[in-house]
């Protein structure tokens, strides 16, 4: 009963605000590990002695101090492990915190469905469905061998052990290492290439401009294009999400520099080949962020490339002056 | 001022690109002072007809012409794009569009016929004429601002522009015009005012004639944002506002508007302002050249049979040879000792010389000794059954002497009207006889006919949705909320269905929705083959008709509807696909698959008196005619007994029948309870048979007949107009004058007339009504005695209205074992097998469910997983049968694969990897234990209510036990009663009622309300509903909308075996079941609890349909209601998170 894992209630486009929050949970044990973009996990091994308190009491010490210091409510789960302290913080509310009782694991789990499991994602759910193991109970009954054969031998073996309360995970400290998201969505269904391009673009000078305010640089870059179409199984439905194409490239060295974005966004975008699809949204993440000191940089011979680089730096103090729309691409700014 | 025609109007015909009707345009262009108007719609001639008649009219003169895109020359390369990853490529509309007129009389109307033929051939999409069929003397052509010429223009290319107007000119010399259109539009492009100077400058230059039109896509001003809609729902992309909105400026301009658009465009051309009226009077004379006359030269009003000699008349004149052939037809049949035979054979034969029809009768005969030939049911239907020369030819089966049939019901020399004779064959095989008509007369002769599908509400939603960039769940859920109606109704089905009034409240988000939806009504959005009409013609089909492949069989099919056809004077022959006819060619073939024994249903021995008890006991389902609930109520009432009531039931209902009430007086005369009365005894002849009701059409030609001695022929005559308010006055005089000539009192006179008028032109043709009964006969025949075999063949062709599983239901009941699907012993369709046998009477035959119904089968797989059987285990199953990995799955959750041991989710779990291995991935361990048996693999097998909801998820039927099962215990604590004791029930008691929902109708009734008909089946029977309109508000959404229901309802009694429940409330019994499965009873009591809905007055405010034979009806009844068909449901009231798929 000593894992605690945290929730805190960001609202979306806050997560700048997740390094001030870990730092809150430091206080109470130096092993914390982010879980981006808003949890965390932390071990209170020792500060359970230290404080005197058992980790739920030390739960409701963290919400009262995290809402007093940043406004921010959170939902706190606790287990013996980082695993089960996960699938506690599905039942948690803010104000309730849900504890693994350290006895009876595997009832708790039983009844609970695959998709509860860290690390189950929808396509193993499906799998696991598919064959009647919808809950943790029948999974945990189910052969290891069998298991094994239905989603592969490692997964398999991890599966069986997780949905058996088995819980060999540690807390890991580490750097709040996130990612960076923008969101361009449309008005309407929009085909038109050009506006894609501008909001690709739009997206691309953003991602940068944060990642350089934060000191940071990226080493990939992923595209999610979001379509007004649903589902073909769902459209019987009312309701249901919509689906999307999601392309991913890494960079050729780690950058922050709104032109390579740019140019990797447009890549992947004129890749898609898109003519008649009904565009809705286009997302633009940063993933593998470090900091931009330990990035590389390949010189060349090139004298446009280092200007876009000082003219980018000067922007961007302008923008810091004047405000982020004082300066801006042209294209944008029609 | 000069006159204006519009030389390039396109109407609705163009789809998805013209936005107003043929009639619409014809009447604007008669308002607008217009003397004539071309019809130049986009790839077809579908319109002409409407277009003509709504022309005649109008009183304005109509011109013909097609717009077609036209191969270039040098075929342009085109770069290869990316495909894309989602979303499709855009639809290329790219190539050059070319506007044909028809000048020539009937060449030019057979060049235009060519051409659009020529276009269609291909079968692309869009239509291209290829250059080498570019030509036509008959034609004039215009080449507008979308030709290539006009595109070279406006690309500021005169130089090019000359190059490619130079093949025009060489091909179409005189007859080439150069179109110029001004839209309003910037720029150089099509719709702009430079381009249209150009237009005419260049035209100067060239010596080529200059024509003014303004490209009309719809009639009005103001319609701009329809063609918008109409251009993103053909493009499938969203209307963008940010570009290439329609102008506005297409619609069907008066002549003043023309001559102002003259003078800009020549003003802008660098001429004087009066050399409009030279462009003016040169688009008058274009249009005066273009001289197509509707009767001589498309043949409206002319008829045209095949060739004599391709019908087997040889060297003689079809009339002779029609005699010859009638007359070895009585002596096949026995009748040649009879006089009576003879005389009317003759009398016949008179009347079809007199109209020159033998080659139409000898046509028919030699269709239907074709189609004989191989083997597939035929019967003749309608009033042609009631010719005693058809039946000799062989094309109707009963005797119409002895069933007192009337040859003047369907042809006499007073009828001007072509006769039509239908056939029905088995549907199943219809397609093969399609393809033996065409191969005997020949592609130049046979066409199918085109039947133009239109918008309606639902579809017309979803385009507009899509066009506006709705949220698609939205679109989905408002397109499928509205019943099946006109698009034009949706505004007033919103303010006043009980049903809709959710979607009322919410009726303001959506905007602009409503009305362009409405405004989308009727347009044609696409073209299918008409599931039965052929046409047959002489060589000169293909001038007078343009012709188009069809898309799945690649047929020849005439781009006109059935009503234009018949205008054009082409004979058409009904070839009718029958269900029933296939269900019962299935049900005798698998009876001597299996007993070797044939049964001849034409022979099977009449009067059988435990069909008659079958029928009576009203357990029809699945019997030809007399299984829908309606019915089942009047044979309960009718009780009949003979050939002959059969007859009469079928024709007591229709809806006249049943609206004019003549089924009471019919029922209490047949039961003793009411005298049996003629208005004189001179008439007791014809009514005898029906109690002196009048039942059929040749009842009242007989007392028309009788009264006034004007013959029979003049008697049908009047038949026909009774149907018509303003005749029938005058009839009402001409009868009360020459029945007083005939000595009758005027008492009788009165009476017999309000008979006679009460009648109207209800009723129904007893020759029809003959030609029905055998079927009805047969099929209630074969449900008596071979039980097995019916219900395969129902199950194997569909026929009817209910669903699959409902049929299953009544299989169950009446004591026929289902056998589980299993690839072993299941079929491609569904066979018989023998169960039990216990002495040789005591045979009990079972029914196997068919492989074709598993869903997502191809026949191709079906076939062979039935030609590899047996299998000796799962692995052999797999490599022999090769079935697709989702099928496999499919096939192991109903149990079809049951038989290689080990439970059903282990199967699953063994084809994955029998799967992934076939892929190469490597084969881990065999998954199979001991050789045959598959080993377990220790998963969860499925829950008893997974394997049902995967029988219905995989086979659309509850298979193994009725699903209504698993809920009798929660439907014993209600209270609930089942259908077999809701059979002992009171007259008037309250009762609770649950089940599937099986059918839902809201037929037009005599009250004029709206009335919804439900059928409910709980496994130990059927329970009729009905709902009233004042219990609307509280049920018709629920009704429409959930698939299990619970309702609480009065018992109405009329008769022994007539019972029906008036529902007052009714609930979503998934929902129920659900709640008590989750929180107990008081959940449930909680819900019932909750208030329905108030019933408000009647929204329609008293508004009423009047329907042309006088009786109203309720705006909103006879449409087919919302909600998902109980057919195509197959998911189980919820899908556990569990089950399987």
């Amino acid at each position: 009963m000593t894992i605690l894992c945290v929730r805190f209630q960001l609202p979306p486009m806050h997560e700048a605000a997740l390094p001030g929050l870990l730092g809150l949970l430091e206080e109470f044990t130096p092993v914390v590990e982010a879980l981006p973009p808003d949890g965390a996990l932390a071990d209170l091994h020792g500060a359970e002695r230290y404080f005197g308190r058992d980790a739920v009491a030390l739960a409701s010490v963290i919400r009262v101090r995290s809402l007093a210091l940043y406004g921010v409510d959170c939902a706190i789960g606790a287990g013996p492990g980082p695993m089960l302290a996960r699938v506690a913080l599905g039942d948690a509310r803010p104000g309730v915190t849900c504890a693994v009782p350290e006895d009876a694991v595997g009832e708790f789990l039983a009844d609970r469905p695959v998709t509860a499991l860290p690390g189950v994602g929808t396509a193993t759910a499906r799998t696991l469905c598919e064959y009647g193991l919808d809950t943790l109970g029948r999974v945990a009954a189910a052969p290891l061998s069998t298991l094994q054969r239905l989603v592969g031998a490692k997964t398999g073996r991890e599966l069986h052990e997780k949905a058996n309360g088995v819980d060999r995970g540690r807390v890991v400290p580490n750097a709040v290492s996130r990612s960076l998201v923008t969101e361009r969505p449309f008005t309407r269904d929009e085909l038109d290439p050009d506006r894609h391009r501008r909001a690709l673009l739009s997206a691309a000078e953003e991602l940068g401009a944060r990642l350089r305010a934060l000191d940071k640089v990226c080493r990939t870059l992923t595209l999610t294009v979001r379509y007004a179409d649903l589902p073909h199984s769902r459209t019987g439905s009312s309701g249901g999400t919509s689906i999307s194409t999601t392309r991913t490239r890494t960079l050729g060295e780690p950058t922050a520099h709104s032109v390579a974005l740019t140019k990797a966004a447009y890549g992947m975008y004129e890749a898609l080949g898109l003519q008649r699809a009904r565009v809705r949204a286009l997302v633009l993440r940063a993933e593998g962020l470090d900091p931009a000191e330990q990035a590389s940089h390949q010189l060349t011979f090139d004298p446009l490339d280092e200007k876009a680089r000082r003219i980018e730096e000067v922007a961007d103090r302008a923008r810091a002056k004047f405000g982020p729309h004082a300066v801006m691409p042209g294209s944008l700014a029609a | 001022m000069p006159g204006f025609t519009h030389l390039h109007t396109v109407s609705g015909f163009s789809l998805r690109y013209g936005a107003s009707h043929p009639e619409r345009l014809a009447e604007r262009a008669s308002e607008r002072g217009l003397d004539a108007l071309a019809l130049t719609d986009r790839d077809t001639l579908a319109g002409a007809v409407r277009f003509t008649k709504a022309c005649a009219k109008a009183g304005v003169r109509p011109l013909f012409g097609v717009e077609l895109a036209v191969a270039e020359l040098e075929p342009v390369r085109r770069e290869k794009r990316r495909a894309p990853v989602r979303g499709g490529i855009f639809i290329d509309e790219s190539t050059p569009r070319v506007t044909f007129l028809a000048r020539d009389g009937a060449h030019g109307w057979a060049d235009l016929c060519r051409i659009v033929t020529a276009a269609q051939a291909a079968g692309e999409s869009p239509p291209l004429l290829p250059w080498n069929d570019n030509r036509g003397a008959g034609l004039t052509v215009l080449l507008g601002p979308d030709s290539d010429v006009g595109r070279a223009l406006a690309a500021g290319r005169p130089d090019r522009a000359a190059k490619l107007l130079a093949p025009w000119r060489e091909v179409y010399g005189d007859a080439l015009r150069l179109e110029t259109v001004w839209h309003g539009r910037k720029g150089t492009g099509p719709g702009s005012l430079r381009l249209a100077a150009r237009t005419v400058g260049f035209a100067a230059e060239q010596r080529v004639r200059p024509v003014l039109s303004n490209a009309v896509r719809y009639a009005d001003p103001g319609q701009g944002p329809v063609a918008d809609v109409l251009d993103a729902a053909r493009r499938l992309v969203p209307v963008d506002p940010t570009k290439g909105l329609d102008s506005g400026e297409a619609w069907l301009k008066d002549a003043g508007a023309m001559l102002h658009t003259a003078e800009r465009i020549v003003e802008a051309a660098g001429y004087r302002r009066d050399t409009a009226h030279r462009l003016l009077e040169q688009t008058q004379a274009t249009a005066a050249e273009c001289l197509v006359d509707p009767e001589d030269d498309l043949g409206i009003g002319t008829v045209h049979f095949p060739e004599p000699h391709l019908v087997g008349a040889g060297r003689r004149t079809a009339q002779r040879t029609l005699a010859s052939r009638a007359a070895a037809g009585m002596v096949l049949r026995g009748y040649s000792e009879k006089r009576a035979y003879w005389e009317r054979m003759h009398r016949e034969l008179d009347i079809i010389a007199h109209h020159g029809f033998a080659s139409y009768f000898l046509t028919v005969a030699q269709v239907v000794d074709d189609v004989r030939k191989m083997g597939i049911r035929v019967a003749a239907r309608g009033s042609g059954a009631g010719s005693l020369v058809n039946h000799l030819l062989g094309i109707a089966h009963a005797d119409p002497v002895e069933h007192g049939l009337l040859m003047e019901r369907f042809l006499s020399k007073r009828r001007l009207v072509l006769p039509d004779i239908d056939i029905d064959v088995e549907s199943a095989r219809r397609l093969e006889v399609y393809r033996a008509i065409i191969g005997r007369f020949g592609t130049e002769r046979v066409a199918t006919v085109a039947m133009p599908e239109t918008y309606r509400v639902r579809h017309a939603i979803r385009d507009v949705g899509a066009a506006l960039s709705m949220d698609p769940a939205d679109i989905d859920r408002i397109a499928k909320s509205f019943p099946h109606i006109r698009a034009r109704d949706a505004r007033a089905a919103l303010d006043e269905l009980p049903e809709l009034r959710q979607l009322a409240g919410e009726k303001e988000k959506y905007g602009r929705l409503w009305e362009l939806t409405e405004a989308l009504d009727a347009l044609p959005r696409g073209v299918a083959m008409h599931p039965c009409g052929v046409l047959l013609s002489d060589a000169s089909l293909l001038s007078r008709t343009p012709v188009m492949p069809t898309s799945g069989e690649g047929f020849p099919m005439s781009q006109f509807d059935k009503d234009d056809v018949e205008d054009l004077g082409l004979l058409k022959l009904d070839v009718l696909g029958v269900r029933m006819q296939s269900a019962m060619a299935h049900a005798v073939a698998e009876m001597e698959r299996a007993t070797g024994e044939r049964v001849d249903l034409d022979a099977v021995p009449p009067g059988d008196p435990a069909t008659y008890q079958l029928i009576r006991s009203t357990e029809t389902l699945g019997c030809f005619q007399i299984e829908s609930p309606g019915q089942r109520d009047l044979v309960g009432r009718l009780q009949p007994a003979t050939f002959h009531d059969l007859v009469v039931d079928i024709s007591l209902f229709r809806p006249g029948p049943v609206a004019a009430d003549m089924v009471r007086p019919f029922i209490a005369a047949r039961h003793g309870r009411a005298p049996v009365r003629y208005p004189h005894p001179d008439l007791e002849g014809p009514l005898k048979e029906t109690y002196g009701v009048v039942v059929f059409h040749e009842q009242i030609i007989d007392i028309v007949h009788i009264m006034t001695g004007c013959g029979r022929d003049e008697a049908d005559r009047v038949r026909r107009g009774l149907s018509d308010p303003e005749s029938q006055g005058r009839i009402r005089v001409w009868f009360a004058q020459h029945a007083a000539a005939k000595g009758y009192e005027a008492e009788t006179i009165r009476r017999t007339w309000e008979i006679v008028e009460a009648f109207g032109s209800y009723g129904f043709c007893k020759a029809h009504a003959v030609a029905f009964a055998v079927p009805t006969y047969q099929s209630a025949w074969l449900k008596a005695h071979h039980p097995a075999a019916f219900y395969a063949g129902l199950l194997t062709h569909d026929p009817g209205m209910y669903p699959k599983r409902l049929l299953l239901a009544d299989a169950r009941r009446r004591g026929v074992p289902i056998l589980p699907l299993d690839v072993n012993k299941s079929g491609v369709a569904h066979r018989i097998e023998l169960v039990s046998e216990s002495g040789d009477s005591q045979r009990v035959w079972g029914l196997r469910l068919a492989l074709s119904d598993v869903h997502g089968i191809s026949e191709a797989e079906a076939a062979r997983i039935a030609d590899g059987q047996p299998y000796a285990s799962l692995l052999d199953f797999w490599e022999r049968a090769r079935p697709s990995r989702p099928l496999a799955q499919r096939l192991a959750q109903v149990g079809a694969l049951d038989a290689f041991g080990a439970n059903r989710r282990d199967l699953q779990l063994h084809l994955t990897e029998l799967h992934r291995g076939a892929r190469g991935a490597g084969g881990g361990q065999l998954p199979l234990d001991g050789g045959r048996k598959t080993a377990p693999a220790g998963l969860p097998d499925l829950s008893s209510a997974e394997r049902l909801s995967a029988e219905l998820g995989v086979l659309s039927m509850d298979a193994s036990r009725n699903l209504m099962d698993d809920h009798r215990a929660f439907l014993d604590e209600l209270g609930v009663v089942s259908a077999r004791r809701l059979r002992d029930a009171r007259h008037g008691e309250t009762v609770l009622v649950a089940g599937a929902k099986a059918a839902t109708q809201t037929p037009p009734i005599r009250s004029g309300k709206r009335v919804i008909f439900s059928t409910l089946d709980d496994g130990t029977g059927l329970v009729d509903l009905a709902f009233f309109d004042d219990s609307h508000d509280a049920c018709a959404h629920t009704v429409f909308h959930s698939w299990l229901l619970l309702v609480r309802g009065v018992v109405q009694r009329r008769g022994p075996r007539s019972l029906s429940v008036v529902g007052a409330a009714a609930w979503n019994l998934a929902e129920l079941v659900e709640l008590r499965a989750e929180g107990g009873l008081d959940v449930v009591a909680a819900r019932l609890a909750e208030p329905l809905p108030e019933a408000g007055g009647d929204p329609t405010r008293g508004r009423r349909i009047q329907m042309p034979t006088g009786y109203e009806m309720h705006p909103w009844a006879d449409l087919r209601p919302a909600g998902e068909e109980p057919a195509k449901t197959r998911k189980l009231w919820h899908q556990s998170p569990g089950s399987a798929g």
